[in-house]
């Protein structure tokens, strides 16, 4: 077997219907064993390929190879032994248990009746195995839940033993636990039965960290194909879905929310990681956020740059400078108040702690989760502006109690 | 472990025996109680000799035989029209009729009964009647089978079919409009079906046309089944869908068809028998619903004629009130226990 040869291949495809192409000049290629996401708004077309790839809609011009073999002249029952699909069309027809169900996935192999042979029935077995569902094995379809039944329609495509399953939304409606087992057992289908996955999805997130390539799909086309790790940058997934207030971090592998930044400005004096929750949560209560120093490779400056954070930035392994000092106490001039999030002092970062002093010498209010520490060897008589907190919740709430008490 | 249902297997085997012995049942209380009383003996007497020449040798075999298989047929014919329909569009409150294929049948009646266009018969024979509704019928069926060649989903098809309904409906209430009064009645009362009258002739096509279309269903099971989940899964799992189609609205339409043309349109038993059937044998396997609506059509409808016979005698009610008058109580109350659907 040639295992350099793509399961499916498409070239110079157009698909929609009679009077509307919905996307087009589409050229790419699916290995064996390969997780693809598709990604794209609603209404960019993620359906319509899928149909198309399963010959529900005839492609307007181009080819759709399986195999080497043009999918027009693929007989039916040898492309329902090739390829299955996982719809989202909800079917519960009455009185079905789920192992009967998942023998209807037999139909291509079965006889003129459809009585199912011990190897339809160990096939059948296996399937529900694959997707962890031994347990609902005698429930009736219709008591399943919508995580349960999903995971046993795709049960029910395994028993075609198929080399490609097309899966449009499979994780549509779902809660978190079967989101993450239906993407763990899609996944487990790729690397362990050598099964080509194609699945559209909205979650960039768990797209990003499971499939092996990844199609952006908009206006009417296909913006980029590839690796995730290569192709999912802030930029390309803002353009994708047209983000305004949220941004996607490929180093998080996640996307963060902006807030409106209404609520005033605050200082926040951060690193190593002690940051990325009180921005977040900062940023939710609608603050406007000025943070530093921080190194280009902490934590908390990806989470404070996702969410739109005004930066102090010194580069990865360098003292702070002078003059990024000097920027600093400018914007906590600027500042209502300064928040100290207690980070662990280095000597790289020292210099944050001078942005504590002169925070305090201007008689900035100070917002501190530092424990264990004597502010007054900073700034001896400013004691009446320092706000001790346990949390970040805490910390918040004491912050907008200030300012209404201030403004009044 | 076992895969297999064997308690499942067992229910619907004990299901089986009982609709069988009901028909035996049924079937035996249409040939021996009527307004002229035959006891068993006597009817051993006359169906061992094929005695025709007495009187009670014609009333068994002329009328109350004729008549008792006609009602197990039109009835099993029926229901599993509804059956095979029920699957198609998946659609619990479809019958056998949603297509038109009664109101063509009778708007050809129509033309017959309340016109004075009989196209030189002067007498209005019960033949003239039976041609005709085979005519509507049949043609429905074919412009049916045009448009489904063309359309592309099930759902389409279902609202041409209705629409064909009232299309049919409306040329048949100006001819009423138009006719004479006494005309009216008689077309009232076939509209309402009955299975008197039927001749031994008509019962050999429905058995012989029947039977290999009912063959050619049972055959069209495994297909039924991948069709429950819609038309995308079944396409997906290989089921060629415009034969399929084709095949099945051909099946279900002719054998629509073939009961009305003789018993004219009898209401429900198509729509409410697939649901009980569902019910009793508890699946949807179309394996199992095939031969169970097969016979429960047949039994249930045979019961009903009797009923109607004997409810009122002299006086024959007609059969749709029976059918009716049972059937919608059911289907109602498994509707709406939420029980059945498709």
């Amino acid at each position: 077997m040639n295992q350099s040869q793509p399961v499916l291949q498409v070239d110079k495809l157009s698909v929609g219907y009679q009077d509307k192409v919905v996307l087009q000049e589409l050229t790419f290629q699916i290995e064996k064993g390969e997780f693809v996401s598709l990604l794209g708004p609603n209404g960019a077309g993620k359906t319509t390929l899928l149909r198309t790839l399963s010959r529900h809609l005839t492609p307007l011009t181009g080819t759709v190879y399986i195999n080497q073999t043009d999918l027009k002249t693929m007989a039916q029952g040898h492309l329902a032994r090739t390829m299955s699909v996982v719809l989202t069309e909800k079917v519960s027809p009455p009185f079905f248990r789920v192992l009967d169900f998942v023998a209807l996935g037999r139909y291509p192999y079965t006889g003129f009746l459809g009585k199912l042979s011990p190897t339809d029935d160990k096939v059948v077995m296996a399937a529900i195995e694959m997707v962890h569902a031994m347990d609902l094995l005698f429930r009736d379809i219709n008591t399943l839940s919508d995580g349960e039944r999903q995971k046993i329609l795709i049960a029910r495509a395994l028993a075609q033993e198929p080399q490609i399953i097309l899966l449009d939304e499979p994780t549509m409606h779902l809660d978190l636990k079967h989101r993450m087992e239906v993407m763990t057992i899609l996944q487990s289908l790729c690397r362990d039965k050598g099964i080509s996955v194609v699945a559209s999805l909205h979650d960039v997130d768990i797209a990003a960290k499971i499939s092996d390539k990844v199609g952006l799909i908009k206006d009417a086309r296909i913006i980029a194909w590839g690796e995730p790790e290569n192709i999912l940058r802030a930029k390309t997934v803002a353009a994708l879905y047209d983000f305004e207030g949220a941004a996607f971090n490929r180093f998080l592998g996640s996307i963060e929310f902006r807030g409106n930044g209404t609520n005033g400005t605050v200082f926040v004096v951060a690193g190593m990681g002690s940051a990325a929750i009180l921005y977040r949560l900062l940023s939710k209560r609608g603050f406007s956020i000025v943070t530093g120093v921080l190194h280009k490779n902490d934590l908390d400056f990806f989470v404070a740059d996702s969410l739109g954070a005004d930066c102090l930035t010194q580069s990865p392994m360098e003292v702070i400078t002078p003059e990024t000092v000097q920027k600093a106490k400018k914007r906590i001039t600027e500042a209502a108040c300064v928040i100290d999030t207690g980070f662990t002092l280095g000597d790289l970062n020292h210099e944050n702690l001078d942005l504590l002093k002169a925070a305090m010498e201007m008689g900035k209010p100070l917002f501190s989760m530092r424990k264990d520490f004597n502010f007054s060897q900073l700034a001896p008589s400013s004691q009446d502006i320092l706000f001790s907190c346990e949390d970040e919740a805490r910390l918040v709430t004491m912050l907008e109690e200030w300012l209404r008490e201030t403004s009044r | 472990m076992s895969l297999k249902n064997v308690e499942l297997k067992n229910r619907q085997l004990i299901w089986f025996s009982i609709i069988a012995a009901f028909m035996i049942i049924s079937v035996a209380l249409n040939i021996l109680i009527g307004s002229v009383p035959i006891s068993l003996s006597e009817l051993y007497q006359i169906i061992m000799k094929h005695e025709t020449a007495s009187t009670k040798g014609f009333i068994i075999w002329n009328i109350r035989m004729s008549r008792a298989l006609a009602a197990v047929f039109g009835g099993a014919f029926l229901a599993v029209s509804g059956l095979l329909l029920q699957v198609f569009f998946r659609n619990p409150i479809v019958g056998p009729f949603i297509l038109g294929i009664s109101s063509g049948a009778t708007l050809m009646v129509s033309f017959v009964m309340l016109t004075t266009a009989t196209m030189g018969f002067t007498l209005l024979s019960p033949f003239m009647t039976t041609l005709s509704a085979f005519v509507g019928a049949y043609g429905t069926m074919l412009i049916i089978l045009s448009i489904a060649t063309r359309v592309k989903s099930g759902i389409t098809l279902l609202i041409v079919g209705l629409m064909m309904g009232y299309l049919c409906h409306a040329v048949t209430s100006v001819l009423v409009a138009f006719a004479e009064k006494e005309k009216i009645k008689g077309f009232v009362l076939w509209q309402l079906g009955s299975f008197s009258g039927f001749q031994w002739n008509e019962i050999q096509v429905m058995v012989v046309v029947g039977g290999i279309i009912l063959v050619l269903v049972y055959g069209l099971s495994k297909p039924l089944n991948a069709f429950l989940l819609g038309e995308e899964y079944a396409s997906s799992m290989g089921v060629n869908i415009r034969l399929f189609r084709i095949l099945i609205l051909l099946c279900a339409c002719s054998l629509a068809g073939m009961v009305t043309a003789v018993a004219g349109p009898v209401a429900f038993i198509g729509l409410a028998v697939p649901h009980m059937a569902r019910l009793c044998f508890n699946t949807s396997n179309n394996r199992v619903l095939v031969p169970g609506c097969l016979l429960m059509g047949g039994v249930i409808t045979s019961l009903c004629d009797f009923i109607a016979r004997m409810a009122f005698t002299p006086v024959e009610l007609p059969i749709s009130a029976i059918t009716a008058f049972f059937g919608a109580p059911i289907v109602l109350s498994l509707l709406l226990k939420r029980k059945v659907s498709i």
